[in-house]
């Protein structure tokens, strides 16, 4: 009988462990998760704008259907993610997850971005560049920081009356979702004996990574 | 041969609690990561820079685009607040406070995540929108039968979830109070 019973307690112990190995392992290996989901619409470097889930029609990403909502795909490789545009004057938000989906950042227009977007993500290297002033950037831009160099940017807006669904569906298809060419300015290498022509360092572009 | 039909006890204990622990914690919620308020239920930490174990796993099932916290946060319940599974035959009522938000929404969908209302009519309430109480309180039924007040209209359905999302919700950006209090859910009248 205590034989029986050591043995039921190592059934749960050893549950246990199986318990934890299934929760630590099913982020690697889920197959059809958020990004993978994402991925498979035509959503890199343009806005794909979702259907506003109405009765009983799929709705494949559990959305409110008080929002209308876009999300766009970016790679970090070629340069940083920009996604700018205008948008209504309504109650709007912007976040955005990385390739694991882990938030990397949110907001929203009562943050007081009023109607314009102008998002910059970056990723470390292109981070440490701004820091030291190597980067140029628009003014105004939001800038964040995300450790993995894909990620989705998910834009929504609320939408006070379904009337305007046609409208706001053509501000989020408006939107800019895009890399931006990593425009540098260095200073370059001063030759032996001498300095540049008039002295002063020359700004010169160059597309970096 | 007794020791063999230990073991075999042994290991059928081990699968039923390692994935039916599993499946109930990432299912329902209940056990770790996600938080429990009355019926309502939400993953708080799915939005963040940093989700525990429990929630990324999550995330990795749900098929949900979840918000990010400085957005807002979603609830859903599964039952009312008695504990009892929702029916499309009863009329129930919610009432009580929200957490501190610029406004939030509210929806019923089945299993498959599909909005439950009728065609042509509103697939959900807005906090901005309801009829107020002269203490500014406000009173919701959800049925798929007419109700007075501030009414969400379902389509008859053996079972709902609700599901109601605080935007702007300063209490879970971190800057309000902990004590979260959610609407109260009560069965009325049932057909």
């Amino acid at each position: 009988m205590i034989r029986t019973l050591l043995f039921i307690i190592g059934g749960v112990v050893l549950g246990l462990i199986i318990h934890l190995i299934v929760v630590l392992a099913l982020p690697l290996a889920s197959e059809e998760n958020n990004w993978t989901r994402i991925s498979e619409l035509d959503a890199l470097n343009k806005p794909q704008v979702l259907e506003v889930p109405s009765s009983f029609s799929p709705n494949p990403f559990r959305l409110d259907p008080t929002f209308i909502t876009a999300v766009c795909r970016l790679s970090l490789e070629t340069g940083p993610g920009v996604v700018s545009g205008i948008l209504p004057d309504t109650f709007w938000s912007v976040a955005v997850f990385d390739s694991t989906n882990r938030a990397v950042y949110g907001t929203t227009n009562r943050s007081g971005l009023g109607q314009s977007l102008q998002l910059g993500v970056f990723n470390p290297p292109q981070t440490r560049l701004l820091a030291q002033r190597e980067l140029e950037i628009t003014e105004g831009l939001l800038i964040v920081e995300s450790n993995l160099d894909d990620i989705y940017v998910v834009v929504r807006l609320q939408m006070p009356l379904p009337e305007l669904e046609k409208r706001y569906h053509d501000a989020l298809a408006g939107l800019t979702c895009t890399n931006a060419p990593m425009r540098t300015t260095e200073v370059p290498v001063t030759p032996p004996g001498g300095m540049t022509e008039n002295g002063a360092p020359i700004p010169f572009e160059r597309i970096a990574r | 041969m007794r020791d063999l039909i230990n073991l075999l006890l042994a290991i059928l204990v081990a699968v039923g609690v390692g994935f039916g622990l599993s499946y109930y914690a990432l299912d329902r919620g209940v056990i770790v990561g996600a938080r429990q308020v009355g019926p309502w239920v939400t993953w708080p930490s799915a939005g963040t820079p940093t989700p525990d174990p429990y929630t990324r796993a999550y995330l990795a099932r749900t098929p949900e685009l979840v918000l990010n916290v400085a957005e807002g946060i979603a609830f859903t319940a599964h039952t009312d607040s008695a504990g009892e599974p929702f029916s499309g035959n009863c009329t129930y009522r919610l009432d009580g406070s929200t957490p501190q938000a610029a406004f939030w929404t509210l929806y019923a969908i089945n299993a498959a995540g599909e909005i439950i209302t009728p065609a042509d009519r509103a697939t959900h309430l807005l906090s901005t929108q309801l009829v107020r109480e002269d203490d500014n309180s406000a009173i919701v039924r959800v049925s798929a039968h007419m109700a007075p007040g501030n009414w969400l209209e379902i389509a008859p359905a053996d079972t709902f979830s609700l599901v109601l999302t605080l935007y702007d919700a300063a209490e879970f950006a971190g800057l309000g109070k902990t004590d979260t209090i959610m609407p109260e859910i009560t069965r009325e009248a049932c057909q």
